[in-house]
């Protein structure tokens, strides 16, 4: 593009129109952070109050009446072990495609395909397979079944995996493969050329995708929702808890929702460099 | 001098025992497969199955098979066409707004002098937020009573006081600003990272030759930028025509049914109806749509913005 020089009211007009977009972008996060700080008498008034006497009852609430930090546990317990399986099972996959390309991209192709499945259409056969297994010995021994994690660990991993590949494939590609012939002419067989040479070189790569599938995991609202009633309950789904007969706790919801943004937010500000990479599954490079 | 000897010897002196890279790529990508082949395709063989039986969990579960019966009840049925309409209609509006906001977010930005890097860390924040939480925190937000919205419309003196979730009129728009607010940040960004990874010659070339900036645009940056616009409006659709966690916190398929999509219908007949029967058929039908479109327009894409990376 060209690099014109701009007069000096162009410029200012650029600069109000950013500054009016980030402050639609940002306002409603802001508001939803300074909602969980506000007391409940600040919370459901007209007007809305900007400047209030910040206080920490609803966190209290939410993580002492609501049983909000189960809903934590069970989200990180679940967001981190599905992730681990994906990590490790989709860096072999992607090694491998990225080098040898087996199946001649057809095979890369259909699990692409996977990712597209709507989410719904695989939530219900899984439903009523869990509903099944849920019930047999192997189901409890496993935690496998509706309202265990197990159910949700294998649904996060099964959505993730075809991301994961995709987005490892691209930088796996990136590792310059004389590297590889120079070690194994030093003797290093496949294994350890994979594992002395690639692994430490794609670890940027690995955290990156370890961090979308993550962020994913613990975003993630259809399967927790179908799949889960109580005791395995994620933080996404559990957030609805504020929604009491009695009307709805926006406090507290501010609160759970905060707790289950923020780390979100610091995540996303880590990924930038790689944001466009990650959501394009490493087609477009940032 | 020994142990020197000994070591040089050592890498001529193990017998390599090697397989064929073939057989090597397929061991490692072996463990992934057997996952994606299990629980994506035993899943949809079930789902197969199911939509040629009878399946009412409130009475009896999975019961005798009647072939076509349930796709002949569903293609027939005028409630799954009209969700059917809404989701279109939805998907349609939600893209064209998010494309034409995040395209021109996109050159704001691209034409910035300063504080671009800033300017992009703040615009990607959305992106982090869970759609189904901050969807029920903007159900406050649209609050006609303490919606912090109306108080600024009506603090701009305007004489409107819109009902965001409750008139028939607005749900889908009140559904759209939302959806828009969540994802324009990733088409903006996108094709902000197509834009300045075009090259700089032909765009200079073109200055010297004194083409006007419509010119420029219309012969070197919209063809150029073509392939990265293509991925970016085929991801959207698909995620638009799946959209479920907002239609589920924000709206709740309401006002009315002028917000319940195909998704939340799938989702209200298996699971609050228990016609799993039904669903199923729903499902297989709506996932069939999804990966046909999808698949038919992603792959030359997709395989030619892989080569164009991989020659970098």
């Amino acid at each position: 593009m060209l690099q014109q020089k701009e007069s000096k009211a162009f410029v200012i007009l650029r600069y109000t129109i950013i500054a009016l977009i980030l402050v639609a972008i940002l306002f409603p996060i802001v508001w939803l952070i300074l909602t969980s700080f506000k007391p409940a008498e600040d919370i459901m008034v007209s007007p809305p109050h900007f400047f209030f006497k910040p206080t920490l009852d609803n966190y209290i609430y939410a993580l002492q009446k609501a049983n909000f930090l189960m809903f934590i546990k069970n989200t990180l317990l679940v967001a981190i072990i599905s992730t681990t399986f994906v990590v490790v099972l989709s860096s072999l996959a992607a090694y491998s495609f990225a080098r040898y390309n087996p199946g001649g991209g057809n095979v890369l192709f259909f699990i692409l395909t996977t990712k597209m499945f709507p989410a719904i259409a695989v939530v219900l056969p899984y439903f009523l397979i869990f509903k099944e297994i849920g019930n047999t010995g192997i189901g409890n021994f496993l935690q496998i079944g509706l309202d265990k994690p197990g159910a949700l660990i294998i649904s996060y991993t099964m959505f993730n995996l075809p991301f994961a590949i995709w987005l490892m494939v691209s930088f796996f590609q990136d590792i310059p493969r004389e590297l590889e012939d120079s070690a194994r002419l030093d003797g290093y067989n496949r294994l350890q050329v994979l594992r002395k040479v690639v692994l430490p070189l794609a670890m940027p790569g690995i955290a990156v995708t370890a961090i979308f599938c993550l962020i994913f995991a613990w975003n993630e609202f259809l399967f927790a929702y179908v799949l889960t009633r109580d005791a395995a309950r994620t933080i996404t789904v559990g957030v609805e808890s504020f929604f009491t007969l009695r009307g709805i706790l926006w406090g507290p919801v501010a609160a759970a929702a905060t707790i289950s943004v923020v780390p979100m937010l610091i995540f996303v500000l880590i990924l930038q460099r790689y944001m466009v990479r990650g959501l394009t599954f490493g087609a477009v490079r940032g | 001098m020994e142990s020197a000897v000994i070591e040089n010897t050592k890498p001529a002196m193990k017998k390599r025992k090697t397989i064929s890279d073939g057989k090597y790529a397929i061991l490692l990508i072996a463990p992934a497969m057997v996952i994606i082949l299990f629980f994506a395709l035993v899943p949809l063989f079930y789902a197969t199955s199911v939509s040629f039986r009878h399946a009412d969990l409130t009475m009896g579960g999975l019961q005798g098979w009647v072939g076509l019966d349930n796709y002949r009840t569903v293609l027939h049925e005028t409630k799954f066409w009209s969700t059917v309409k809404t989701t279109l209609e939805f998907t349609f509006f939600a893209i064209i707004v998010e494309m034409t906001l995040g395209i021109f977010i996109a050159f704001l930005i691209y034409g910035a002098t300063w504080g671009k890097g800033w300017i992009r860390s703040l615009v990607i924040l959305p992106l982090a937020m869970a759609p189904a939480v901050t969807g029920l925190f903007w159900r406050y937000l649209y609050d006609t009573q303490f919606g912090v919205f109306n108080y600024f419309i009506s603090a701009l003196g305007l004489p409107w006081h819109p009902n965001w979730l409750g008139d028939i009129k607005l749900g889908m728009i009140s559904l759209i600003i939302f959806d828009t607010w969540l994802w324009v940040p990733f088409v903006a960004l996108i094709v902000l990272a197509g834009l300045q990874s075009l090259p700089k010659e032909p765009f200079e070339a073109a200055e010297l030759d004194g083409a006007s900036t419509f010119q420029v645009l219309r012969t070197l940056t919209a063809p150029m930028l073509a392939p990265v616009l293509t991925l970016v409006f085929i991801l959207r659709t698909i995620d638009l025509l799946r959209l479920y966690d907002s239609v589920a916190t924000l709206t709740r398929s309401g006002p009315g049914d002028t917000t319940e999509t195909m998704t939340y219908y799938l989702y209200r007949q298996g699971l609050v109806f228990f016609r799993m029967d039904y669903a199923s058929t729903m499902a297989l039908l709506f996932m069939f749509a999804v990966i046909v479109a999808s698949g038919f327009a992603l792959r030359p894409l997709l395989s030619r913005l892989a080569k164009r990376a991989g020659a970098r």
